[in-house]
């Protein structure tokens, strides 16, 4: 190295040249929201991993020090939850498939096929997307337990099948008003997609003799991978996340097909007060099913977001 | 057989006319042009005998059968677009394929035999295997009329296949689409706004406007004998020169000068007032008007013949084109344009004299834009001319 060490010429001027009470206002806000945002999620892991009385003792975010520290805390969260996960996860993920694949199939009639009373069916769907869950929610149970108990009609064929019970029957009402309230949402956001796509596509389809279905098995449906991914995404955290039809057709958190959201409120509560170390282990635990589908998605998230951009 | 039948084929989009009563027969293995300004019906037109779209009213047939009702599946057509529409996530080998396995009478393993056979023929064979974006666009669109051969069609439908292309590439593609035209012996109808393409490729030119058909005949015929002034208009570049003016007793009066019209002429043109002359750029003759034996003064000119400036010389090499205005006019905009020889050498700002031949001139009525008189030619002798 013959050149001068590059200490030794270093202008500490120019570090502070583009200092300025604008910029430092700017890094200030940063730091700020970034401290706003990770604070509870850190103040939470914490708490997941302490002892009662540590979670007492010390300051909510202060990580646990030597006897306060347990992993007894998730353990316990996971046992109470391994039912309710199997639950949550037999009713998402088939309500997710059936509303993405459905919503593909509808926003591909409705925008690459020809055929009359087309935008008065895509109105149908747009207001679909506006029904909301509160107004339903009577009609639905009544749907469901009265005119039509399908839950009670398929306990006996639910229970046959291998690591399933009669009452997982139960989901089956719920996973059908999950697909039917998907759907809108889903064919509008595949619709835009679906509009951005040369209709040469289909055209030369036409010409090569592929009917309608083939045409959409074949060309559109390997295509719009990259959508997939988006709507999957979105709406599994929806379906996961949902309260209020879970609530209405499984009815408790004691219920034996009590998915996670259900379950997550009970949990940690007793008549001697909160287990907050319990609480916020089983809230963690809730999360991991959508982040690991974000995780395993992000390519095609990010794709998808590009390609609809 | 491919011979294709139009009878009266209209389109309407809600209140526009896209296509207007349109008939027009194509014979069973000719290259048919339809060429028009965008907008003109000729896409339509393109997609209704593919049956992408339905008439409104008229009739197709195709080999004598009646279509109007067939998915394009059953005309036995084939189709390429402008933007190749080839499915991105197959292989090309499959792209050709997929037109194949709808057809009857093929076994899988003759399936694949025939994708490879047309591959070899368009030279696409190494290809087959890559994804349509890792190809050029050269190579896409070869593989987009591998898709259209494939299926050993009656008819190829061409849009625009060759506007993504650059010039280069595109005239290699034009003289290679010909051949394969004529190896395969199938009728073709291609559609275009580009006039240069549809000049050498076609057997024959069907000019279209506003959803109207305006002329269809050889190249050589829509170019000498225009039906009318947007036939003439549109074929030809540089642009037919065309001259507004009225009639005298004996003459073509127009702003700037007279031009004296033959007695055959003047019969053609029989009572109409207004007119319009017409003379393509490479027939006028230009001589420069400043050597010493051209008279001085304009009395002195002949009777075909102008006194104009040059105000902008375009040189191609082969040939320059210039534009002429008139002395007494120079803010006016450029009168006439005319191509020289490459070696004749004119600058700009030369007064030159410009004779236009009587036998070359085409007069156009000017309210209903038909032609009322050709330039006079003997297509014969003309054609011996042309191969000598």
């Amino acid at each position: 190295m013959s050149q001068p060490s590059s200490t030794g010429s270093f202008d500490v001027a120019s570090l502070v040249e583009d200092v300025n009470l604008r910029r430092v206002a700017q890094y200030a806000l940063v730091v700020f929201f970034l401290g706003f945002f990770l604070v509870p999620l850190e103040t939470g892991i914490m708490t997941a991993i302490k002892t009662n009385e540590s979670v007492a003792r010390s300051l909510p975010f202060a990580p646990p020090v030597g006897e306060g520290f347990t992993l007894g805390n998730i353990q316990f969260a996971l046992e109470q939850l391994s039912g309710s996960f199997f639950n949550s996860l037999i009713m998402s993920i088939p309500a997710t498939i059936g509303s993405v694949l459905f919503g593909s199939m509808a926003a591909y009639g409705l925008t690459m096929v020809n055929w009359r009373a087309q935008m008065g069916m895509l109105m149908l769907f747009v207001v679909g997307v506006f029904v909301p869950y509160q107004a339903v929610l009577v009609p639905l149970a009544r749907f469901w337990n009265n005119i039509f108990p399908l839950a009670r009609m398929l306990e006996p064929m639910v229970a046959s099948i291998p690591f399933f019970q009669g009452y997982h029957a139960e989901l089956v009402p719920l996973v059908i008003t999950h697909i039917a309230y998907g759907i809108p949402i889903c064919t509008i956001l595949f619709r835009s997609y679906y509009q951005s796509l040369p209709n040469s596509l289909v055209e030369a389809g036409k010409i090569d003799g592929a009917s309608i279905t083939k045409i959409y098995r074949r060309v559109i449906l390997p295509i719009s991978k990259p959508m997939f991914g988006v709507v999957f995404i979105y709406q599994f955290t929806q379906i996961y996340n949902e309260f209020l039809f879970a609530f209405t057709l499984v009815t408790g958190s004691d219920a034996p097909a009590a998915p996670v959201t259900l379950v997550l409120p009970a949990i940690g509560a007793s008549t001697s007060g909160i287990d907050f170390g319990i609480r916020m282990s089983a809230a963690f635990l809730a999360a991991v099913p959508t982040l690991i589908l974000y995780v395993a998605f992000a390519e095609q998230f990010a794709k998808g977001l590009r390609t609809e951009a | 057989m491919g011979q294709i039948q139009l009878t009266g084929l209209t389109k309407r989009f809600g209140d526009t006319v896209a296509v207007d009563d349109l008939s027009l027969d194509i014979d069973d293995e000719e290259f048919l042009v339809l060429v028009g300004p965008s907008g003109c019906g000729k896409s339509t037109t393109l997609r209704m005998l593919a049956g992408l779209e339905t008439p409104t009213s008229g009739d197709i047939y195709i080999g004598g059968d009646h279509m109007n009702y067939r998915v394009p599946q059953n005309r036995d057509i084939a189709m390429v677009f402008q933007d190749y529409a080839l499915y991105p996530h197959m292989t090309v080998r499959q792209n050709i394929r997929f037109g194949l396995e709808e057809e009857e009478g093929y076994t899988s393993a003759e399936r694949d035999e025939r994708v490879v056979e047309v591959a070899e023929t368009l030279g696409i064979a190494d290809l087959l295997d890559r994804k349509p974006d890792e190809l050029s666009g050269g190579q896409q669109q070869r593989v987009a009329l591998g898709r259209a051969i494939v299926r050993d069609p009656e008819v190829f439908l061409m849009d625009e296949p060759l506007s993504n292309l650059d010039a280069k590439l595109r005239a290699e593609m034009r003289t290679e689409l010909q051949n394969l035209q004529d190896q395969l012996a199938v009728t073709t109808v291609y559609v275009t706004h580009n006039q240069t393409e549809a000049m050498t490729m076609a057997d024959r030119i069907a000019v279209m406007d506003g959803g109207e058909l305006q002329q269809v005949a050889s190249p050589f015929e829509c170019y000498h004998e225009p039906n009318n002034l947007f036939v003439a208009e549109f074929i030809g570049e540089p642009m037919i020169n065309l001259v507004r003016g009225t009639r005298s007793e004996t003459a073509f009066v127009g702003e700037h000068f007279s031009y004296p019209l033959d007695a055959d002429v003047m019969e053609s043109v029989g009572d109409r007032e207004d007119l319009v002359l017409g003379i393509r750029p490479e027939d006028i003759a230009v001589v420069d008007a400043t050597t010493d034996d051209t008279p001085a003064d304009d009395a002195a000119l002949g009777d075909h013949e102008l006194r104009m400036d040059v105000t902008v010389v375009e040189p191609h090499g082969d040939q320059n084109v210039l534009h002429l205005s008139h002395p007494d006019q120079p803010s006016a905009d450029d009168a006439l344009q005319a191509v020289t020889e490459g070696m004749h050498l004119v600058t700009r700002g030369d007064r030159v004299t410009v004779t236009i031949p009587p036998d070359k001139i085409h007069v156009f009525d000017a309210e209903t834009g038909t032609a009322v008189h050709n330039r006079r030619h003997d297509q014969e002798a003309d054609r011996t001319q042309l191969e000598q």
